[in-house]
């Protein structure tokens, strides 16, 4: 116990910590600046200097260590000289122009000069003179305001891991720079704004639209673009969001947010937003009341439940949408419908594979809560780039990486490439055979213990049947995965993290097999890379074929007979059709009605001309959603629903941890619950659902994992896997092993083949709607590396032909040097040229997902962009 | 007195073989055969204080290096000499250069470091080729190596040239800059000698620290002890610049009296003229004034005249020195030399620069000597390293020593 | 210019440093072949030694040593600290922007010489001293300095 006195006040201390620490725990208020709770202490600013007894010089309360006995003075004349002195010196060169800097009000140098500054400054010669830049789209830099903290710089390379922008020159010249000097072309996180204390970095979306004190309320709520979670303090003027703000103490995030988060939210003020019901009428959508759209919604579907029977309809949920839309849409599809046949993308990753991991290990093995990743001992990472599709997600594995814990990546990783131990990048198609040796790699190391007999059983008769491939090198030396194997071996309790490419692929059951004995053997605890917001709620609410809420599959009697009891309706024991299966229903005429909620199914579906006559082949699509979108545009019905900020509701991020998504501003569109809720009345079946809180009453009541759930415990942020629950705690003792004929490594014939790239600007529709991601990545491109350069002769900035067989389109040519082989990358940006609709696909028979590999091009030069710009 | 300056006495010893025949090496071959802690204990009484400005015991700083458990450890040589009216490493690098290299084998030896650099200044670019030239030459003689003098220690070490940067010359911004980093101080502690280069203990000493090494092995430190004053032990080098008659690198015994350096050594004033004042110790050490040469040059006396040893750069102004010019000069250095990194330092400074300025051209205001003596208040003590605080009281030495010339820059007066 | 980077700068990289003590090096030699710190020569060590640019930058422009723009064939670099102004450096200074009409931080319009004003380069005693490339002059006058940059052409 170490005691120390400040300013007459004894305060006890269990570990040394520095005096301003020790301070703040006292509520003594000492000023600084280039202090930052998310940062190490840096001792800068000097603003912070106390008066320590026994000591002659005055010493910096941030980088000071407190010491038993010591007694410390904050507010004596000298300190108070001292505060004085350090403002007039920093006032020097900063240019007082607080009316036309949008930081005055939350200036942490204009409060701190307030509180402590002298009253006037005796600098008398001319000021540093430093033109804003506006060279980059969205941050706007004046380096006449900066007061050298290196706050930014810290948080963009010590935390961040970005290293985009440095402090250049020296002394009273130093500025703040990104590398080009103008543009930023970084990951665009803004945390580089958020911890500046002056007006040297700001929002450009933001420039001179309002000032702190016009804020009129400010709302905590979830972030809606991937399944990380992270909180944020919505700040509303005239019923729209101005910014969102994260804090160090709220939330998962702990005060980070990533360039989706902290820009995008404007999609919701997108010119697409649907604001009133569309009616299709001889071909064309047109706008009509909310009764009109309903009742024909009502009408339609019954009469075709009539007709054809409930296997003739289906719905889609969405990752996008609230844990009540969802419910209530499982709802709707189970009590009213009387059909399984509920699903949406979730199901082409996130849910198969949370299934088949929890198969063997029991339920919740996925669920694993964020922070345990940087304090692990060890981190894998496989399938997704999680610095991309979930980026506060991908700043654990680098926190880890800078602790110096061994990092082990497989794949094309670019944002995690400075940051892995070991980085392996197989041959297409050929991570089977990778995983097969350092599986086998590490069972030359640690023996099996024998905790799990029926589990290790498997494991052996796996390996023994794949002994054949034990040699395949995979496109990597020896040496390379012996190196693997070794970091491996350091580990005993990593973190593994699986994303989206290692499921949708023919061999998928074998990959997570194969992961799930890595796993095994490493101890791990898995974490599901999840790129929605509320992926893991959607499943949670039942909205797969055949599973009810609560994780309860749907051919167990038991449990659905207690979900028939609830409903009052009988709820068949068959699992329903998964979305590719409706959509081949469709195509084939059997499925008749389709209600898509949230999800944009023409761009995120492979074979965007299949599905477009899959759709245009059906009696009846219901799109709910809150953009006019490409799926929207062929609907028979369109139901405007509210965005993201319009309406209360949860989401259930990738830990599982439940949180509560606040109404910031009105809308003019319904609840999508309430849409719901309003077809099953006009069809007679009422929910009793009149707010969100009704809905979570009926979860709580009826699902075993949410028993007791409220908002209230969420605002809490522990309301976290398993809740007050009954998760169901057997893992399976018996599972069909894989067909291992599948493992024979798909040959790699030369030619290119196509991948999806995964975007850190944009997050499908949503993203493109929002005009600030839209700046930072306008248009798409085809991604290819040197091998396939050099072999096709194609330069950065050429346009290329891409040709699929089903999709031809011209793209821009960008050259990542780090993609291997024949790789091709598109990204998912706009709909007409986006990766999907150039994706031929097959059903996975285990998990009834599209497969996509396979998925050969043909890529050629067209034209260099030199040709363009003279013709 | 020649143990630094062997050149002096044996002029082929720069080459290794005049080294070695002038009884060059056998320092390192001795303390081979001794014990690294009885080393780290003969210097620790030689009462060996470090040479590049703030004399530091080195044997403690040794001692403490060598207790910590973690490996590799590394030493590094401070060649990084960048401060005005210094330059009395250059002639061990450009002449001796097989004395430094053997003070840093012994001194790696003592406290079981495996890796060295000597990160040499980039003004220095002559002494580059022949330091370099030596390492080459002492690797092939076997006195640097995997296995040195056959006796199973291993030692490799490495010329690191440095880019023009004063503040680089601070320990721990020396580091920064190894590391590939921006030349800034950092926090202490943990001080170098637990978490230094690449976070492993660090010994770094000044090339004068270094080249004294070999001596104190040779003779041992009881013998050492009877050279200079007691409370500074050891001979000195002072680089004398200025209105002297003979300039240049004297080494003497520590405690030798100013006035026996400018008028005996250096020949007094050039052209006859009268001695006005004299900076001790570097730029960076107070002004003093002519009735003040009776100082003996050490650590301890220094400070009773209100200077400082400092690096032992002597610049002496005879009577037409121009002061408010000199310091406004020396304000532009730290000015230029500020890393930036504390806000005392790098705007302070600057301020400092601001008025000088103006009042160098005769041009500033009333008060401006009390506004330099309330921002150099104002900077002393708050800032980050000693770089901050060394300006002010540069600044502080003029006003005290020669306020009427400084009055003078003050417009209304004139 | 990748090339000689890579196979130059990367041998010499201190079998006990980490990979950022090559930065260093590897700038001189990038500033050896390109003459100044432009973007590109930056750039190419950035990729050289696979450290993030923006460190680079922050790195180089901290020395005085890298050139932060175009200099000529010839850097003089003239010492005008307190000794060497003791003994005459700013009459030098004025000599030099006489006879080739060039300040510190300028160049000559044929590009024969580029002028840097030092802080202390180490050569108090036989003040004034300047340094011409890589070579060191001092005991500097107003006639000898003229015969020494005759050599440069």
């Amino acid at each position: 116990m170490i005691t120390v006195t400040i300013n007459g006040k004894k305060i006890a201390l269990n570990k040394p910590v520095t005096i301003l620490e020790a301070a703040r725990k006292a509520d003594i208020y000492i000023p600084t600046l280039c202090n930052h709770p998310m940062l190490e202490p840096f001792g800068g600013c000097r603003l912070c200097l106390v008066e320590i007894e026994k000591m002659p010089k005055l010493q910096a309360s941030c980088t000071q260590y407190v010491t038993d006995g010591m007694t410390v003075w904050t507010e004596t004349e000298k300190v108070l000289e001292a505060r004085r002195a350090m403002l007039e010196f920093l006032l020097i060169n900063h240019p007082l122009d607080c009316p036309y800097c949008d930081k005055a009000g939350e200036c942490d140098l204009q409060d701190s000069t307030m509180q402590c500054g002298p009253a006037i400054g005796r600098f008398k010669e001319g000021k540093r003179k430093l033109p804003e830049c506006y060279d980059d789209p969205i941050i706007v830099t004046n380096m006449e305001r900066c007061i050298l903290c290196s706050r930014c710089v810290r948080m963009c390379s010590d935390v961040q891991g970005a290293h985009a922008i440095t402090i250049t020159n020296r002394g009273s010249k130093s500025c703040v720079e990104p590398f080009s000097g103008g543009r930023f072309d970084c990951e665009y996180c803004g945390n580089c704004i958020t911890v500046c204390p002056v007006g040297s970095l700001m929002s450009r979306l933001h420039k001179h639209t309002y000032r702190p004190w016009y804020i009129e309320k400010e709302i905590e709520t979830v972030c809606s673009f991937c399944g990380v979670g992270c909180s944020f303090v919505a700040q509303i003027r005239g019923d729209s969001i101005v910014r969102v703000e994260p804090r160090p103490d709220l939330g998962l995030n702990k005060g980070l947010l990533c360039v989706k988060g902290r820009f995008g939210f404007d999609y919701t003020a997108s010119p697409s937003r649907l604001k009133s019901p569309l009616l299709q009428k001889n071909g064309d959508l047109k706008q009509t009341t909310w009764a009109e759209a309903l009742s024909h919604t009502a009408g339609k579907l019954k009469e075709i439940k009539e007709k054809y029977g409930p296997a003739a309809i289906g719905a889609v949920a969405s990752g996008l949408c609230t844990n009540e839309d969802n419910y209530t849409l499982q709802r709707f599809m189970r009590s009213v419908v009387g059909s399984n046949n509920i699903d949406s993308t979730t199901g082409f990753f996130y849910g198969p594979a949370q299934r088949f991991l929890e198969d063997i290990f029991g339920q919740g093995v996925t669920l694993n809560p964020m922070q345990g990743i940087a304090n692990s001992d060890g981190v894998f990472v496989i399938g997704a780039d999680p610095s991309a599709v979930a980026p506060v997600l991908g700043l654990q594995v680098r926190a880890a990486s800078r602790k110096g814990i061994p990092v082990v990546t497989v794949g094309h990783m670019p944002g995690l490439k400075r940051f892995a131990t070991c980085s392996l990048v197989p041959d297409a198609f050929s991570e089977p055979a990778l995983l097969n040796r350092l599986i086998s790699g590490l069972m030359k190391k640690r023996p099996v213990c024998g905790e799990n007999e029926f589990f290790e059983g498997a494991i052996k008769k796996f390996m023994l049947s794949t002994g054949d491939d034990i040699a395949d090198p995979c496109g990597l030396s020896n040496n390379d995965i012996e190196r693997a194997v070794n970091e491996l071996d350091l580990m005993t309790n990593p973190a593994v993290l699986i994303g989206r490419q290692v499921v949708q692929r023919s061999d998928a059951s074998v990959l997570l097999l194969q992961l799930s004995v890595l796993t095994y053997l490493l101890n791990g605890r898995i974490y599901l890379i999840s790129e929605l917001p509320n992926d893991q709620g959607l499943v949670d609410m039942g909205c797969r074929p055949d599973m009810l809420p609560g994780g309860r599959p749907v051919f167990s009697d038991s449990m659905r007979k207690r979900y028939e009891d609830s409903y009052g309706s009988e709820i068949p024991s068959a699992q329903g059709m998964s979305l590719m299966e409706m959509i081949q229903a469709a195509h084939e005429g059997n499925l008749k009605a389709l209600y898509v909620m949230g999800e944009n199914l023409l761009p995120d579906l492979p074979d965007t001309g299949y599905v477009k006559e899959a759709l245009s082949k059906l009696e009846l699509l219901v799109v709910q959603d809150t953009l006019m979108n490409e799926t929207a545009e062929l609907a028979h019905v369109v139901l405007p629903a509210c965005s993201w900020p319009e309406a209360e509701g949860s989401y259930t991020n990738f830990e599982g941890r439940m949180q509560h998504v606040r109404k910031a501003v009105h809308g003019e569109a319904m609840e999508g619950w309430k849409i719901i809720s309003e077809v099953a009345k006009i069809i007679g079946s009422d929910f009793g659902f009149l707010t969100v809180v009704d809905i979570l009453a009926e979860l709580t009541k009826v699902s075993p994992i949410h028993k007791g759930i409220t908002y209230a415990e969420m605002d809490g942020g522990k309301c976290l896997w398993p809740y007050n629950g009954e998760p169901l705690r057997d893992s399976a003792k018996d599972f069909a092993l894989p067909d291992i004929t599948l493992l024979k490594r798909a040959k790699d014939c030369g030619r290119p083949y196509l991948f999806a790239d995964q975007q850190l600007f944009h997050s499908g529709t949503i993203g493109r709607n929002s005009s600030a991601l839209s700046m930072l990545m306008p248009a798409s491109y085809v991604k290819v590396g040197n091998a396939l350069s050099e072999k096709k002769s194609i330069q950065a900035g050429d346009v290329a032909g891409i040709a699929s067989g089903i999709k031809s389109a011209e793209l821009d040519v960008i050259i990542d040097p780090d993609l291997k082989g024949m790789m091709v990358l598109i990204p998912n940006i706009l709909a007409d040229k986006g990766v999907m609709s150039f994706m031929k696909w097959n059903m996975n028979p285990d998990f009834k997902n599209p497969a996509l590999d396979g998925n050969e091009i043909e890529i050629s030069k067209l034209r260099s962009k030199a040709e363009e710009v003279s013709a | 007195m020649n143990i630094l300056l062997k050149h002096i006495e044996y002029p082929g010893s720069t080459e290794l073989k005049g080294y070695c025949e002038s009884g060059g090496y056998k320092a390192l071959s001795k303390a081979l055969d001794m014990k690294p802690a009885d080393i780290v204990n003969e210097v620790r009484r030689s009462g060996l204080r470090g040479r590049g400005g703030a004399g530091f015991p080195t044997g403690m700083k040794w001692t403490i290096a060598s207790m910590d458990p973690k490996k590799p450890k590394y030493i590094i040589c401070n060649a990084d000499e960048g401060e005005p009216g210094t330059f009395k490493d250059r002639p061990i690098l450009e002449k001796n250069p097989h004395l430094l290299i053997e003070g840093m084998a012994v001194s790696a030896y003592a406290i079981q470091a495996e890796y060295g650099y000597i990160y040499l200044r980039g003004e220095y670019p002559q002494a580059k080729e022949i330091v370099e030239k030596a390492i080459k030459d002492a690797y092939s003689a076997g006195y640097l190596g995997d296995n040195i003098l056959g006796k199973g220690f291993k030692f490799h070490l490495f010329v690191y040239f440095g880019a023009g940067a004063y503040i680089c010359g601070e320990e721990t911004a020396m580091i920064e800059s190894l590391e590939g980093k921006r030349g800034q101080p950092r926090i202490k502690p943990p001080f170098p000698v637990n978490e230094g280069f690449l976070a492993k203990p660090t010994v770094i000493n000044n090339v004068e620290t270094f080249a004294n090494i070999p001596h104190i092995v040779e003779i041992g430190a009881d013998a050492y002890l009877k050279i200079g004053s007691p409370e500074s032990p050891g001979p000195k080098l002072f680089s004398v610049s200025g209105s002297v008659n003979k300039p240049g690198v004297y080494e003497l015994p520590m405690g030798t009296t100013l006035r026996e350096i400018i008028y005996g050594h250096c020949g007094g004033i050039k052209n006859g003229k009268e001695l006005k004042a004299v900076i001790p110790g570097g730029v960076s050490t107070p002004i003093m004034t002519a009735d003040k040469i009776d100082c003996p040059m050490d650590f301890v006396s220094l400070p009773r005249y209100g200077s400082m040893l400092g690096s032992g750069g002597i610049i002496v102004f005879d009577e037409t020195a121009d002061l408010l010019k000199v310091c406004l000069r020396i304000m532009e250095f730290f000015d230029h030399e500020s890393c930036g990194k504390c806000t005392p330092c790098r705007e302070g400074v600057g301020w400092l620069v601001a008025v000088l300025r103006r009042m160098s051209t005769g041009s500033g205001n009333p008060g401006d000597i009390e506004l330099l003596t309330e921002i150099s208040k104002n900077i002393l003590g708050k800032c980050f390293c000693a770089l901050g605080d060394g300006a002010a009281m540069v600044v502080q030495g003029f006003l005290n020593n020669f306020r009427s010339e400084m009055e003078a820059g003050i417009g209304g007066q004139q | 210019m990748k090339g000689p980077l890579e196979n130059g700068t990367l041998k010499s990289v201190p079998e006990c440093g980490e990979k950022e003590t090559a930065l260093m090096p590897a700038l001189y030699t990038a500033q050896k072949e390109h003459g100044w710190m432009s973007i590109e020569a930056m750039e190419a060590v950035a990729g050289a030694l696979d450290i993030p640019k923006a460190r680079v930058k922050g790195f180089a422009t901290f020395y005085d040593m890298f050139g932060k723009k175009p200099v000529g064939r010839h850097v003089v670099r003239l010492c005008t600290n307190v000794s060497c102004i003791l003994s005459g450096s700013e009459e030098l200074l004025l000599r030099l922007r006489d006879k080739f009409g060039i300040a510190p931080d300028e160049t000559t319009p044929d590009g024969r010489f580029s002028l840097v004003a030092m802080e202390c380069i180490g050569a108090c005693g036989t003040a004034p001293a300047m340094l011409v490339d890589n070579d060191f002059y001092e005991d500097l006058t107003t006639e000898n300095i003229f015969s020494i940059l005759e050599k440069y052409k």
